[in-house]
C-alpha cells in the first residue's frame, strides 16, 4: 500500500540553506500524497482558497478605484440590507442555479457538456412555441411550456450523447457547436416567422399574464422555488439514490464499471438529459420570469458560468446551489459597480477567474499533504 | 574496505504512516546484493530513500563510507548511484539516445546527441544488448526498453546500481538474460541492488540477500547458502504451505462453451474456436503463452465483449451467449480480472464503494431510491476481516493506495462474499508475493470445495498445473489440448509452445 503511494513521485524541497550533512541543517518541507482526507479539511482547504481569491479580487478593486468601505457596502451590507438588490440577487441566481446543477449532474459522470447555451436556446423555443400555437387552455399553459422546454432541451443534447456513446465522436466538440447551429436557428425564427408583429422587432411576440411565471410573493418569483426543488430533486438522484453510486463509477473507471455490471449506458445517458432538461429549464425561467417574451441573447454567459459553478461546486447539486447564488451577487453587484464607479464589466469576469484559479490550485493540498523534517 | 552504500536506521512514513521503521542496509561493490520482502515491507521506499527521491525522517546515508545528504535525485546521481524504476521513466515518442541524453545533459545538442549514440553503442555491446540507439522508445519492447534504462543509469556513471523489481515485467527467458548481465556489472566492480520478492532469483544470481520485513531489515545472510524455505519465513514471518487440491468428485455441468470466437476492438479475431465446459467444483486451467486469446475469452465470458459465433450456456439459465455483465452477474459469474485497477476496482473510489458495487443492485444495502451508507460500510468491513484485506487503515481510503496483494484480495473479497455459481480468474496471482499468493489460491480451493465452477485463465504454468482438475491449453485462439490433473508438465509445455 505504501509502495502505491510512493510510486507517485513524491518532491521534497530543501527549505534549509544549509545542505551539507552538517548538524546545522533546519529541516525541510516534505510533500506526501495523502491517503485520505477528512471532509472538514477538505472543505476548509477549498473555503480557504476560494477566501484568498475574494481577498486577490478586493485588492484589485481597491486598486481600481473603489474605496474598501465601499466594496464592503456593495458587495455584503447591500446584499443583505437593500431589499432592491437582495431581490435582483434572487431573481439573477434562479437561472444560474439551474445551469451551475445541470452542469453538475453531467460532469461527474465525465460527459463535458458544453452545449449549455444551445440548450438554453431550445428550452426558450419550446416554450414559445407553446406561447404562438396557442397550445392548450390558458390554465395549462405554463406546465406545458414547461415541458416542451424540458424535451427540447433534451433532445438537442441527446443527439451529442448518442454520437459519443454510439461512435465516440468528443461530446466537447459537437455540445460546443450545436450552440452555434442553436443560436443561428434561434436568429431565423425571430427575424423570420416568429419576429413580433406589433413592433417588427427580432423578438418574440410578448407573453399572456397567464404564459409567465407567477410572483409568489414579497416580488419574488416562483422560479427559485422551482430551482430549488429541481437541485433537491438532482442532489437527491447522484447523492443519496442507486443512480448516485453508480455515477460514481462511471466517473472514476468506466471500463471496470462495465465489467461489474454497472449499466453505463442508462446512466450516462440519463445524467446527460438531466443536464440538457435543467439548461434548458433556465433558458424557459429567463423567459418566462424574466424577459417575458423570446429574445435574441437572453442566454449569453449563462455557459461559461454554469460550467465555473460546477467546477467551485465540484459537482455538488447542493454547493451548486449555493455557488450560484453568490455568483449571482457578483452579477448583481459587478453591475452596480459599473454605473457607480465606472468598473468595466470585464472585471467581474475578471473576479470569477481569480477565483476558479485560487480553488484549482488548492487541489494540491486537497492531494498532497506538507509537513516540515527536521 | 567500506560498503559502497550504506543505510542507516532510516525512517519513512507517508500520511502518519510508517514504511520504513529504523531499516538498516549496506552493499559492496562488486556484489549482487539482493533485497527480498513482501509487498508493502518497505524495498521500494529503501531504495527510493537511496535514489535521493525520498526524504527520510531519520536516518543516515553512506557512500564509500563518507555520510551524504541527499536532496534529490541529482545528488544521487552525482554520488553515482543510478536507480531503475518499475515503471520506466522514458519519454517515449524520443529515440533511445535522446533519453539517455535528457538524464546525461551534454553541451551542446547535436554534438552531444552524436557523443551519446556512439557511448551507448559500446555500453550495449559491453553488455551483450542488441540497443539501437536511433530507436524510437514506442517501437520497443519492455525487455528492450529496459536495458535502455540501465544504460542510462551507467552512462550518468553509476557504480551503485538499484532495480526495481526488474523481472516483474519480463519473461522467464528474458528474466535469467538480465540477471546474467547484471553478474558481470557486479564481476566489473559495481554495487547491484537487486529489490524482488522472487526467492528463485535470490538464490541462483544473488551473493547477499538482505530480507525486509514491516519497514525494517530483518536479516542479512549469504544467498548461496540459503534456501527458499529460510528465506520465506524470514520474509513472512512464518512458514507458508502451498494450498493443495483435495481430491472429490465433481458435480453437474455449470458452463459450457462451445466454438467460441471472439474479436478484438481492431477486428482481429483472437479467439478462434474455444470449446470446453466446466463441471461444479472442478477447476479447469487454461495454460498458455500470453497473447493466445486469452484477454478476449476472458472479456466474452464475463460479459464485457460480445462473441462474433458460439454459444456460451450456463447450468440453469440456457443459452447466455451474448448476454451483458449485469445479467451474467446476475447469474452468479464472478470474475477475477487479470488487470486488477483497469477492470477489478476503480482505484479513486473507496474500499467502501469498491466492496459494495458488486451488490448494491440486489437491494441488498437499500432501495433504488436510497443507499444506506451505513450497512454499506457494515458489509465492507465485515468483508475487509474476513477476507484479511491489510493496508485498509481507513474504510473510506482510495482502493488505489492497497498494494497488488491487497487490492487482489478486495476484488476477492466482493466477488466471492455473492457464493457465486462460476468464477472466472484471469492471473489471479500475477505480481503476488508468496503469502498473497497463497492466500488467493486458496480462496480459489474453498470455492472450488464449496461447488463452484472455476475456469483459471493463467501464463504462469505452475499455478495452472497446481490448482487445476482438468487443464486446456489454449495456443492462437483454440483449445489445443485437454489434459487431467495430474497432467505431464513437459507434454503441456510442448504444445504451448508447438501450436504457437
Amino acid at each position: 500500500m505504501l509502495d502505491q503511494a510512493a510510486s507517485r513521485r513524491l518532491l521534497t524541497t530543501d527549505a534549509a540553506s544549509q545542505r551539507s550533512a552538517g548538524s546545522l541543517r533546519v529541516g525541510r518541507i516534505n510533500l506526501e500524497v495523502r491517503q485520505s482526507i477528512p471532509l472538514w479539511l477538505q472543505a476548509l482547504i477549498l473555503g480557504g482558497a476560494a477566501l484568498l481569491g475574494i481577498a486577490v479580487s478586493a485588492a484589485l478593486l481597491v486598486a481600481a478605484g473603489v474605496s474598501p468601505k465601499d466594496l464592503f457596502d456593495e458587495f455584503v451590507v447591500e446584499t443583505f440590507t437593500d431589499s432592491g438588490n437582495f431581490h435582483s440577487i434572487l431573481f439573477q441566481a434562479a437561472p444560474l442555479i439551474f445551469v451551475g446543477v445541470g452542469a453538475a449532474v453531467v460532469f461527474r459522470i465525465r460527459f463535458w457538456n458544453l452545449g449549455i447555451e444551445g440548450q438554453m436556446i431550445w428550452g426558450g423555443i419550446g416554450a414559445t412555441f407553446v406561447v404562438l400555437h396557442t397550445i392548450g387552455p390558458p390554465a395549462l399553459r405554463l406546465p406545458l411550456m414547461m415541458l416542451f422546454a424540458v424535451l427540447a432541451g433534451m433532445a438537442w443534447v441527446a443527439l451529442p450523447a448518442w454520437l459519443r456513446m454510439r461512435l465516440g465522436v468528443n461530446e466537447i466538440i459537437t455540445t460546443l457547436l450545436l450552440n452555434y447551429v442553436a443560436l443561428n436557428f434561434l436568429l431565423h425564427l425571430l427575424y423570420g416567422p416568429w419576429i413580433d408583429p406589433k413592433d417588427a422587432f427580432p423578438h418574440s411576440q410578448q407573453f399572456h399574464s397567464f404564459e409567465r411565471l407567477p410572483e409568489i410573493g414579497w416580488g419574488l418569483s416562483s422560479a427559485l422555488p422551482i430551482a430549488l426543488l429541481c437541485t433537491a430533486l438532482a442532489a437527491w438522484l447522484v447523492l443519496f439514490s442507486r443512480f448516485g453510486f453508480y455515477t460514481k463509477f462511471v466517473q472514476d473507471n468506466d471500463r471496470m464499471a462495465l465489467a461489474v455490471g454497472v449499466p453505463i449506458k442508462a446512466v450516462t445517458f440519463v445524467c446527460v438529459l438531466l443536464s440538457g432538461a435543467l439548461s434548458a429549464l433556465a433558458g424557459f425561467v429567463i423567459a418566462t420570469a424574466q424577459e417575458g417574451r423570446l429574445t435574441q441573447s437572453f442566454f449569453e454567459g449563462y455557459g461559461f458560468s454554469g460550467i465555473l459553478i460546477a467546477f467551485l461546486a465540484r459537482n455538488n447539486p447542493i454547493a451548486a446551489m449555493i455557488v450560484a447564488v453568490l455568483v449571482a451577487v457578483l452579477f448583481v453587484s459587478g453591475r452596480s459597480l459599473q454605473v457607480f464607479y465606472q468598473i468595466p464589466f470585464a472585471m467581474v469576469q475578471l473576479i470569477q477567474a481569480i477565483i476558479v484559479i485560487s480553488v484549482a490550485a488548492s487541489e494540491f493540498l486537497i492531494r498532497h499533504r506538507l509537513h516540515w523534517v527536521h | 574496505m567500506a560498503a559502497a552504500l550504506k543505510l542507516a536506521g532510516v525512517r519513512k512514513s507517508f500520511d502518519g504512516f510508517p514504511a520504513l521503521d529504523h531499516a538498516d542496509f549496506e552493499a559492496e561493490a562488486g556484489e549482487v546484493h539482493a533485497l527480498l520482502g513482501e509487498n508493502g515491507a518497505g524495498k521500494s521506499s529503501l531504495m527510493n530513500v537511496a535514489a535521493g527521491l525520498y526524504a527520510p525522517e531519520a536516518g543516515r546515508i553512506f557512500v564509500d563510507g563518507e555520510e551524504v545528504v541527499l536532496t534529490g535525485p541529482r545528488d544521487a546521481i552525482a554520488r553515482r548511484i543510478g536507480m531503475v524504476h518499475q515503471e520506466f521513466k522514458l519519454v517515449r515518442p524520443f529515440t533511445v539516445a535522446e533519453n539517455v541524453l535528457l538524464a546525461n545533459w551534454r553541451g551542446r545538442f547535436a554534438h552531444g546527441l552524436r557523443e551519446m549514440e556512439r557511448q551507448i553503442r559500446t555500453q550495449a555491446e559491453q553488455l551483450g544488448f542488441a540497443v539501437d540507439p536511433r530507436s524510437r522508445i514506442d517501437e520497443l519492447s519492455i525487455a528492450e526498453r529496459q536495458r535502455v534504462e540501465i544504460i542510462k543509469v551507467l552512462l550518468a556513471g553509476a557504480r551503485i546500481l538499484i532495480l526495481d523489481e526488474p523481472t516483474a515485467v519480463l519473461t522467464d527467458e528474458e528474466a535469467v538474460r538480465l540477471l546474467t548481465t547484471v553478474r558481470t556489472l557486479a564481476a566489473r566492480g559495481t554495487a547491484v541492488i537487486l529489490v524482488t520478492h522472487k526467492l528463485g532469483e535470490v538464490t541462483a544470481f544473488a551473493d547477499r540477500v538482505t530480507v525486509m520485513r514491516g519497514g525494517r531489515a530483518v536479516a542479512v545472510l549469504d544467498a548461496r547458502s540459503t534456501t527458499a524455505d529460510e528465506l520465506t519465513k524470514l520474509a513472512v514471518g512464518t512458514r507458508v504451505t502451498p494450498p493443495r487440491r483435495a481430491s472429490s468428485p465433481p458435480g453437474a455441468r455449470r458452463i459450457a462453451v462451445e466454438g467460441l470466437q471472439v474479436a478484438r476492438a481492431d477486428g482481429h479475431m483472437t479467439v478462434v474456436d474455444a470449446t470446453f465446459h466446466v463441471r461444479a467444483g472442478e477447476i479447469y486451467g487454461i495454460a498458455g503463452v500470453g497473447g493466445n486469446g486469452q484477454t478476449e475469452l476472458v472479456e466474452a465470458l464475463t460479459g464485457v465483449r460480445a462473441p462474433l459465433a458460439g454459444s456460451v450456456e450456463l447450468d440453469g439459465a440456457g443459452d447466455t451467449t451474448g448476454a451483458s455483465a449485469e445479467r451474467l452477474r446476475d447469474l452468479g459469474i464472478a470474475s477475477i480480472p487479470a488487470d486488477r485497477f483497469g477492470y477489478g476496482l476503480a482505484g479513486g473510489l473507496s474500499v467502501i464503494d469498491n466492496f459494495c458495487v458488486g451488490q448494491v443492485h440486489t437491494a441488498f444495502y437499500g432501495s433504488w431510491l436510497w443507499t444506506d451508507g451505513a450497512s454499506m460500510r457494515k458489509a465492507a468491513t465485515r468483508a475487509v476481516a474476513e477476507f484479511d484485506v491489510q493496508g485498509v487503515h481507513n474504510m473510506r481510503q482510495k482502493s488505489a493506495l492497497l498494494s497488488g496483494g491487497n487490492a487482489q484480495k478486495l476484488i476477492i473479497a466482493r466477488e466471492f462474499s455473492r457464493d457465486p455459481k462460476v468464477i472466472i480468474a484471469h492471473s489471479p496471482s500475477r505480481g503476488l508475493d508468496v503469502r498473497a499468493c497463497a492466500a488467493v489460491h486458496e480462496r480459489l480451493l474453498n470455492a472450488r470445495a464449496a461447488g463452484a465452477a472455476i475456469v483459471l485463465i493463467s501464463d504462469d504454468l505452475d499455478e495452472v498445473l497446481s490448482l487445476s482438475d482438468r487443464i486446456g491449453v489454449m495456443t492462437r485462439g483454440r483449445i489445443a489440448a485437454e489434459f487431467i490433473a495430474p497432467a505431464d508438465r513437459q507434454a503441456v509445455g510442448r504444445v504451448m509452445v508447438h501450436h504457437a
